[in-house]
C-alpha cells in the first residue's frame, strides 16, 4: 500500500519537474511567436501585469510586412544561397576526404586524420578575427567568397562519412574496380548513391551551420547587399530596438524555419549530431 | 605524363583528400599563425597613414599592464567556473528524467530539444526582451508571485547571471543529447541485475550510470567548456560588455579591440592567448579519449 503511493508520488514529482522545465523552455519562443502577431501596445499591456493573453497569438501581419519592408527578404534569399552552395560544396569535398580515410591506407593517414578532428575542435569563433584580416589579405572580405568558402571543411562531417564508408563492404568496391572503374568512379557511382542517410544528416547539419552562422557573417560582410538573416536579426534589435513586434517576427522566421527542416528530418539530425545510429 | 601520374596508387588518396585538407589548412590552421603573427605587431594611423611596426612582445606588455585585461580574465573565469558545471549537471539530470519511460516521452523529448533548433543570436534577442525590466515576460511571470521586478541585463549584478541564464537555455539540450545517447548504450542488464540486487535509484545512478557515462561526460566538458570561452554574441547583441564592464569576457574585449577601436595587435593578442588555453583543453580532450580509442573505431 505505502509502496503504491510512492511510486504515485514519484511519477507527480517527476511530471511536475518536466512540466516546469517545458514552461522555460518554450515560453521564450512561444511569447515571440504569439506576440508577433500583435501591436506593441497590446504586447506591453499584456505582459505588465501578467496577463493569460500574452501567451495566445493574435492576428496582425502587420509585423511581418514591416520586416519585409526593412531588407528580411534580401536576407532570406542571401541565406538560403549562402545556405545551399555550402550544402552541396561541403557535402562533396568532406565525402571525399571521407573516402579517402575510410578506403586507403597511406603515408601519414592518420596523423592527416587526428589533424583534421583537432583542427576542428577549435571554435570557429576564436579564429574569426584571424579570418578576417586574411580576408582582407586576399581580397574577399565583403564577398559571398567569405561567406561560403571559409566554411566548407568540417572535420564532423568528414568524420560522419568516413564512419559510413568504413561500413562499406570492400568486396563491393574490389568488384567494381576488377571491371574496370575509376576509384573517382567508385567513389562517385557506388559509394555515394548507398550514403543517402548519413548525405542527408551532413547536408542537413551544413545548412543549420550556415544557416544559424552570426559572428562570422557579421565582421566578414558587412554590406548590407550581404547582410544573412542572424546579422539582420541581431540590427533589428540594437537599430529598431522599440518595435518589439517586428523582432518578435523575425525571430519567429529565422527560427522556425530551421525547426521544421530539423522536425522532418529529426532521425537522420539526431545521428548525425551523436554519430550514434537511432534504433 | 600527367595522365600517368594520376594513375599511380599512391596519388590517389591524396587526391580525394585534397580539396578538404587544403581548405583546413587555409581557413583553420593559417588563422591561428596569423593572429599569433599581427599579435607581434603595432598599427598606428598617423596622418591617415597605416604605418605597420613589428614590436616583439609589447603589444602583450600593454595588455599585462591594463586592469581592463585583468578584469575580463576574471570576468571569464568566474563564467568558465560557473557556467560549466552547470550546464553538465543540469543536462546530466535532465538526460535522466527523459530516460524514463512513459506515453509522452517522445513528444516531451522533442519539445525539450527545441532550443538546439533555436540559433543563438535568435535566443538572444528574443531572451532580451523577456529580461527587459520594464516590460519583459520575465519580470510580468515574477509579479504573478509578488515579486519585484529585477533588473536583469542592466544591472552589474545580475547580467552575467542573465548571460548565463540564456547561454544555459540555449546549450543544455545540446550537450544532453550527448548524454542522452551515451545512457542508451548502457546495457539494460546491468540495471536489471542492480534491481534483483536492490539497489535504489540513486546507487543506480552512482554505480551504473555514471562509470559508464565517463567517457561521454569527459567530451562534453571538454567541449562546452571549449565554446564557452569564446561564449560573446549575447554580449555583441545586449551588453556590450557591461554595465559597468561586468560581462566583458576575454573573446568580447578581443571583438571590442578590433572592430570598436582598431586596434588589432590588442585584439589579436587576446585571441592568441584565448587560442592556446583552448588548444591545452583540447590536448586534455585527447589525452583522456585517447585511452579507449579502439572501442571508438569499430
Amino acid at each position: 500500500m505505502i509502496k503504491h503511493i510512492n511510486k504515485n508520488w514519484s511519477i507527480y514529482a517527476w511530471y511536475f519537474i518536466i512540466l516546469i522545465g517545458l514552461i522555460i523552455t518554450i515560453a521564450p519562443f512561444w511569447w515571440a511567436l504569439a506576440s508577433s502577431f500583435k501591436d506593441n501596445v497590446t504586447i506591453f499591456a499584456e505582459v505588465a501585469p501578467f496577463s493569460f493573453w500574452s501567451m495566445v497569438p493574435g492576428t496582425s501581419l502587420d509585423p511581418y510586412y514591416g520586416i519585409f519592408q526593412k531588407g528580411f527578404g534580401k536576407a532570406m534569399v542571401n541565406t538560403f544561397f549562402v545556405s545551399v552552395v555550402s550544402v552541396i560544396g561541403g557535402i562533396i569535398i568532406n565525402s571525399m576526404a571521407g573516402f579517402a580515410f575510410a578506403q586507403f591506407r597511406f603515408k601519414g593517414d592518420n596523423i592527416l586524420f587526428g589533424f583534421i578532428l583537432l583542427s576542428f575542435a577549435v571554435p570557429a569563433d576564436a579564429i574569426a578575427i584571424p579570418l578576417f584580416k586574411m580576408m582582407r589579405q586576399i581580397g574577399w572580405f565583403d564577398t559571398y567568397y567569405a561567406l561560403i568558402i571559409p566554411m566548407l571543411a568540417n572535420g564532423i562531417i568528414i568524420f560522419l562519412f568516413r564512419q559510413f564508408f568504413i561500413g562499406i563492404p570492400k568486396e563491393l568496391m574490389e568488384a567494381a574496380r576488377v571491371d574496370g572503374l575509376s576509384w573517382f568512379g567508385v567513389y562517385w557511382k557506388i559509394c555515394m548513391p548507398l550514403s543517402r542517410p548519413v548525405t542527408l544528416g551532413a547536408g542537413l547539419l551544413l545548412f543549420v551551420f550556415q544557416w544559424e552562422s552570426f559572428l562570422w557573417p557579421l565582421i566578414a560582410a558587412p554590406s548590407p547587399d550581404l547582410h544573412l538573416i542572424q546579422v539582420v536579426l541581431a540590427r533589428f534589435s540594437t537599430e529598431y530596438a522599440p518595435i518589439w513586434n517586428q523582432q518578435f517576427a523575425a525571430s519567429t522566421i529565422a527560427g522556425l524555419l530551421p525547426l521544421i527542416f530539423i522536425y522532418l528530418f529529426q532521425k537522420q539530425f539526431v545521428s548525425a549530431l551523436t554519430g550514434v545510429e537511432q534504433k | 605524363m600527367f595522365n600517368n601520374f594520376f594513375k599511380r596508387q599512391w596519388v590517389v588518396p591524396y587526391l580525394f583528400l585534397a580539396p578538404a585538407l587544403l581548405a583546413t589548412i587555409a581557413f583553420k590552421l593559417y588563422p591561428i599563425f596569423i593572429g599569433l603573427w599581427e599579435s607581434l605587431i603595432y598599427t598606428s594611423f598617423g596622418g591617415g597613414v597605416e604605418k605597420r611596426s613589428f614590436v616583439w612582445f609589447e603589444n602583450y606588455q600593454y595588455l599585462f599592464d591594463d586592469p581592463l585585461f585583468w578584469q575580463s580574465l576574471k570576468i571569464t573565469s568566474i563564467l568558465t567556473i560557473i557556467i560549466n558545471p552547470f550546464q553538465i549537471a543540469l543536462s546530466l539530470g535532465l538526460a535522466l528524467l527523459l530516460m524514463r519511460k512513459s506515453k509522452f516521452i517522445r513528444v516531451i523529448r522533442s519539445l525539450y530539444l527545441l532550443p538546439i533548433g533555436v540559433a543563438l543570436p535568435i535566443a538572444t534577442v528574443v531572451w532580451g526582451l523577456m529580461l527587459d525590466p520594464y516590460q519583459g515576460l520575465a519580470n510580468g511571470f515574477l509579479g504573478v508571485f509578488g515579486i519585484p521586478p529585477q533588473p536583469f541585463l542592466i544591472s552589474e549584478d545580475q547580467a552575467l547571471w542573465s548571460i548565463i541564464a540564456i547561454a544555459t537555455w540555449k546549450g543544455v539540450a545540446f550537450w544532453m543529447l550527448f548524454l542522452l545517447a551515451g545512457m542508451e548504450e548502457i546495457p539494460t542488464q546491468y540495471y536489471e541485475a542492480a534491481k534483483i540486487d536492490g539497489a535504489r535509484p540513486f546507487e543506480k545512478f552512482r554505480f551504473i550510470t555514471l562509470p559508464l557515462l565517463k567517457r561521454t561526460i569527459l567530451f562534453v566538458f571538454v567541449a562546452d567548456t571549449a565554446t564557452n570561452f569564446v561564449l560573446m554574441v549575447p554580449m555583441i547583441i545586449l551588453t556590450k560588455g557591461g554595465p559597468m564592464q561586468s560581462t566583458n569576457v576575454l573573446a568580447f574585449e578581443a571583438y571590442r579591440s578590433g572592430f570598436y577601436y582598431q586596434d588589432w595587435g590588442r585584439s589579436l593578442s587576446i585571441i592568441s592567448i584565448l587560442t592556446i588555453i583552448s588548444l591545452i583543453v583540447i590536448g586534455l580532450q585527447l589525452l583522456f579519449l585517447g585511452e579507449n580509442k579502439e572501442d571508438r573505431v569499430k
